[in-house]
């Protein structure tokens, strides 16, 4: 691939110099604290009966809360054209984590968690996620036709595929339909052939299945759909976790049981404080509370889109709607998953769900979109037609 | 697609956010169907698994005899269950090898139910005691399983099994009573269960912080009764002979009363059951025969079906209490509620005379007496002593059918007693048309006890009435409610339904009932017991609603006869062997129970000379007595005695206290413990008393002669109760039944 840049060469730890965006900013320190008050409310009966103390998981959350907003501020003031230089490093980290996962001890036979010590454990298809993004971005902003010819598409295609082939592998079939998701959504973005784009649907769902099949991991995808159509079939594995979640999100009716008074989190619903935490929040917030949650979710990704849009340059741009491609599409296929609106898969619901590193890495590239709504065309965003 | 300027194109951006906007909108309508749409049906799901109440279970209360002997206690017994959705995927086997071994349950069972990991509750043994209880704890415990959990429940104990088991009844597997009194006092018995109603978690325990409604358990009421486990016991060890003995078709019924207040000191039938296992059929005839219907039955699904009915016909007939819910002809017991009738109208009087050719014309029929070629010339009051049939023909017809009825009604025939028990059957009567019928062919029969029906107890309640002074009592079983602490909550007094007689002709009645057992020739002299002035009355009835000449024989006696206290009522339903009359069969059982009840009731026997010679008497109690003491009452008593040991206490005798022994009969008093001194029962069939006698008596035994006067000419034994050859203490009564073949007896 031909390397050119489509910015001068600057200095680039310079601190980006405009005001951040503070719409975006506020929505995001909004659902962090109603994420860290509902994580507690969900957790504390987990956290009391099985760790014999309820503020376990709020302590450890708030252990990684805290700095994650300081790195999430310092982020923002640094010029984000740093990942440029950054692309081909992250996927060379994303690999070699990706590869390293499976020496790991597995949980579930899946490989998808690296211990630091006793302290915390992270998922490297976090990294993977971003590294993605960030390379996604560098190639469509240096070279902006790439996307529109067969030849210049097939390098996104070899790094997708390697990177879903070793999601797969983990397994781990949500994160592989994340970046899977990710990278179309981006190349869509970047001016792929809609045409094409059906040929892609068409070729990649089949291939990926048949890449499934081969690496024998169709059982799980297949007890995954069985479990999603009946799950009163199999109440012991995923089925009881989707009927105890749709106990709670029905129980909570339309104006819930007020905060705290959750019955399902007493041990019916198996980790309320992960990927479940929104079914808690329905049944505590009822609709209401569970649909304006939605909305500032929504609001949340509409201002991501906003900071795409406003970007100085098509790298800026990129990455900002990558990155909030990428956590909207967590935020939606974690409550399809809890609505068993489609098949279940461990998806975790940004700024809600348990996990330190997670939260971190969802602050953090917060932190990047924030640094890009820093430096935004000087000239008003023109309304650009296709 | 153009790209201009720098960023990405304006219309893939809205293209994206339509998209994931759309796919936002999905989800929120997903919502709304979930939590407005199908609110309800997930609610009532979420809080069926959340709510949960426990019931505080009241403990039931007990049923004592009058002197607070415990015949119904609730004992404490586990239910063990497991929870799968528990329990270690690797602890299965253990689990399943662990309880097969210490319940003695199915290995195969137990597992398969151990992996139905959805379940919070399989049951795994029901009334497991404490013992094993604590086993399973320690299995528990020894290593660390999870899932196994024991409940507690109570459980209904009788610790006398079968003693009076058709009136106490039995409660079902639901602990509630089921039949007899644990079903008429049902509502006191379980008190009232308590609940706590809470809100749990998914491991069944109650939720920190959340409401908690508790209504306190409110234990059972306890009942004490006024029957006697002693007086229960004779009474069904003698009933239960007689059964035997008779071959007793149809089950026999026995009762003991109090004549004053109308307490039921004991009532029984026999064949009865054990309330602690109330299914089983203890009838062995009928067991056998289930138990062959059944291996015919194989997997033939409709003989099954017929095998299952059969069974629960035995299971209800033998839980039936016959004494109050199956009315009977009553026979010539029921001569004594129209003597009294007669008397006190002044129909008659003892002195009336009668005249009994053997049989009477009425309505053109011709009704025999019992005695072939008739009683002859009598009074009225030989018409009693000798159960006369066509001179209560006349008695009856000379009262009238509207006096008849009228004391009927009296003695409450017409009614039920309305005894504190459940399942209590009217009486069948001739209408009143019938009885008014100008042939008095209705009124005739009735006269002396057939073509009606009554209960046993109804009957007994009446008859009580014409020897207790006229006092019709109303029978009962309670006679105090006690309250969960002992205190009495309720105490039943007896209750004077009416007066039906006057004092003084229940006073001639039971002096000329007196007359049927002690009296010259009296029918029931085989009811005669030693000491004691007993009356009483038999009872012979045709089953006439039924083909065959099936009888039922009965006798009703009552003691002491110049101020009557204790009643005993004996009916034997079909009897087989020895087809005879209620003289012969049914008297001597009621002389057998008052026999041992009486002297245990207190009752002080007095000796004529006679009877200290040669009559029965009941062996004094002696056991504990220092040996002088045991001498000197025994030389009262005219008994002779014997000394085995040399200590100077007695502490064994044979016969045993209240055993019949014959007047001037040797008692071996045992001064130490060890092996008592055995010697070999002679053979004594067919030889006459004198020899009998001897042989027994040089052996060492006492001898006991039953049947036939020893005066009889060619009179020989028949049958003695312990076999040749057996070894047997010595002192114990051998009973020796005479008989001569040919003779006519009384009815």
């Amino acid at each position: 691939m031909a390397k050119k840049t489509d910015s001068p060469r600057r200095k680039l730890m310079q601190p980006a110099p405009g005001r951040m965006d503070m719409v975006f900013f506020l929505v995001t320190m909004m659902l962090l604290v109603i994420g860290l008050v509902m994580l507690f409310s969900a957790s504390y009966a987990n956290a009391y009966y099985l760790l014999g103390d309820s503020f376990n998981y709020i302590r450890k959350q708030l252990i990684f809360a805290v700095p994650g907003v300081v790195a999430m501020l310092v982020i923002s003031r640094i010029d984000y054209h740093i990942f440029h230089r950054l692309a081909y490093p992250l996927i060379g980290i994303s690999l070699v984590l990706l590869v390293v996962v499976f020496f790991m001890e597995p949980i579930n036979d899946a490989h998808r968690w690296i211990y630091i010590g006793n302290l915390t454990t992270f998922q490297p298809s976090e990294i993977a996620k971003f590294a993605l993004v960030v390379l996604y971005a560098h190639w469509m902003s240096i070279n902006p036709g790439s996307v529109r010819t067969l030849p210049g598409l097939a390098p996104y295609g070899c790094v997708l595929g390697v990177f879903a082939l070793l999601l797969i592998a983990e397994p781990h079939l949500s994160a592989t339909v994340i970046v899977a998701g990710m990278a179309v959504i981006m190349l869509i973005l970047g001016g792929l052939n809609l045409k094409w784009l059906g040929g892609l649907i068409a070729g990649g769902v089949p291939a990926g299945l048949l890449l499934i099949f081969i690496m024998g991991k169709w059982d799980r995808l297949m007890g995954r759909v069985t479990s999603w159509l009946n799950p009163g079939a199999d109440a012991r594995g995923d089925g009881w976790q989707t009927l105890q979640s749709l106990y709670s999100i029905g129980s909570g009716g339309l104006m819930g049981t007020g905060i705290g008074n959750s019955r399902q989190k007493y041990l019916f619903l198996p980790e309320p404080q992960n990927d479940y935490i929104f079914a808690i929040i329905c049944e505590e917030l009822g609709f209401i509370g569970a649909t304006l949650i939605l909305l500032l979710f929504a609001l949340f990704i509409w201002r991501g889109f906003v900071i795409g849009a406003r970007a100085r340059d098509r790298f800026g741009s990129f990455l900002a709607l990558g990155l909030t491609v990428q956590l909207a599409l967590q935020v939606l296929l974690n409550i399809a998953v809890v609505t068993n609106t489609i098949p279940a898969t461990g998806i975790g619901l940004p700024f809600f769900s348990y996990g330190g590193t997670s939260l971190m890495m969802v602050l953090g590239q917060v932190g990047v979109l924030l640094s890009i709504s820093r430096q935004p065309k000087t000239e008003e965003p023109e309304e650009e037609t296709p | 697609m153009a790209i201009k300027g720098s960023k990405a194109p304006g219309g893939r951006v809205r293209l994206v956010m339509l998209m994931l906007g759309a796919a936002m909108a999905v989800l929120i309508v997903r919502l709304f169907y979930l939590q407005v749409v199908q609110a309800d049906m997930w609610k009532e799901k979420a809080s069926s698994q959340q709510m949960y109440s426990t019931s505080i279970t009241a403990t039931r209360g007990n049923i004592y005899d009058r002197n607070m002997k415990t015949l119904a206690r609730s004992v404490t017994v586990w239910t063990v269950f497991i929870s799968p959705a528990e329990m270690k995927e690797e602890q299965r086997e253990l689990v399943a090898s662990g309880l097969s071994e210490i319940l003695d349950v199915d290995y195969d069972m137990v597992y398969e139910k151990s992996l139905k990991t959805w379940r919070y509750n399989e049951t795994i043994k029901k009334k497991v005691d404490n013992d094993t209880a604590d086993e399973v704890t320690a299995f528990i415990q020894e290593n660390d399983i999870r899932g196994i959990y024991l409940t507690e429940e109570a459980m209904r104990y009788y610790p006398y099994g079968n003693l009076a088991s058709t009136v106490l009844g039995f409660t079902g597997s639901d602990g509630s009573g089921a039949y007899g009194l644990e079903a008429y006092y049902n509502k006191a018995l379980s008190g009232t269960d308590g609940v706590i109603a809470s809100v749990r978690n998914a491991k069944g325990t109650a939720m920190p912080f959340s409401e908690q409604q508790i209504y306190d358990a409110e234990d059972g009421q306890s009942l004490v009764l006024t029957i006697d486990e002693t007086v229960q016991h004779y009474l069904e060890k003698h009933l239960e002979n007689a059964v035997q003995e008779h071959e007793v078709q149809n089950r026999a019924v026995g009762i003991v009363m109090d004549v004053k207040t109308g307490e039921i000191l004991a009532m029984s039938t026999k064949p009865d059951f054990d309330p602690n296992e109330p299914s089983a059929i203890y009838d062995t005839a009928t067991a056998e025969a289930l138990a062959e219907q059944l291996e015919e039955a194989g997997g033939d699904e409709e003989k099954l079906d017929a095998y299952y009915e059969a069974l629960g016909e035995a299971q209800l007939a033998q839980w039936r209490n016959k004494a109050i819910s199956d009315p009977y002809e009553p026979g010539s017991v029921f001569k004594l509620i129209t003597a009294s009738a007669a008397l006190e109208t002044g129909t008659v009087t003892g002195s009336t005379p009668f005249y009994c050719p053997g049989y009477i014309e009425v309505a053109g029929n011709r009704i025999a007496c019992w005695k072939a070629g008739g009683h002859g010339n009598l009074d009225f009051v030989g018409a009693i002593k000798g159960s006369c049939n066509p001179a209560f023909i006349m008695t009856g017809q000379a009262l009238g059918a509207e006096l008849f009825m009228e004391y009927l009604d009296k003695f409450g025939l017409y009614d039920v007693t309305g005894v504190d028990l459940p399942g209590e059957a009217t009486s069948i009567m001739h209408s009143r048309e019938t009885m008014l019928n100008e042939n008095m062919a209705s009124l005739s029969s009735a006269s002396f006890g057939q073509t009606f029906k009554v209960t046993a107890l109804e009957l007994m309640t009446a008859v009580n009435a014409t020897v207790n002074g006229g006092y019709l009592m109303q029978p009962y079983v309670v006679s105090q409610v006690l309250d969960s602490d002992g205190n009495v909550i309720s105490s039943t007094e007896p209750v004077v339904v009416r007066q039906v007689i006057s004092e003084e002709t229940s006073a001639l009645v039971a002096s000329y009932a007196e007359q049927v057992v002690s009296g010259e020739g009296g029918s029931g002299a085989r009811a005669a017991v030693p000491g004691y002035r007993i009356g009483g009355k038999t009872g012979t009835s045709q089953k006439l609603d039924q083909e065959g000449d099936e009888t039922i024989l009965s006798f009703y006696g009552f003691a002491p006869a110049d101020d009557p206290e204790i009643a005993v009522l004996v009916m034997l339903d079909e009897p087989q062997k020895n087809n005879q009359y209620g003289s012969v069969i049914a008297a001597p059982v009621v002389g057998n129970i008052l026999a041992d009840i009486l002297p245990y009731l207190g009752f002080e026997p007095s000796y004529t000379e006679e009877e200290l010679s040669s009559a029965d008497m009941a062996t004094p109690y002696l056991i504990n007595y220092g040996l002088q003491e045991a001498q000197s009452t025994l030389v009262q008593a005219g008994l002779e005695y014997r000394v085995v040991g040399s200590g100077t206490t007695v502490v064994g005798q044979t016969p045993g206290a209240a055993m019949p022994i014959p007047g001037g009969g040797t008692v071996v008093l045992y001064t130490e413990e060890g092996e008592k001194t055995t010697a070999s029962v002679p053979y004594v069939i067919g030889k006459t008393g004198n020899e009998a006698n001897r042989l027994i008596l040089n052996a060492g035994f006492n001898i006991k002669i039953e049947g036939e006067s020893l005066e009889h000419e060619g009179c020989v034994a028949v049958a003695q109760s312990i076999e040749a050859g057996e070894n047997a203490e010595i002192g114990t009564v051998i009973t020796v039944t005479f008989e001569v073949q040919g003779n006519a007896l009384p009815d």
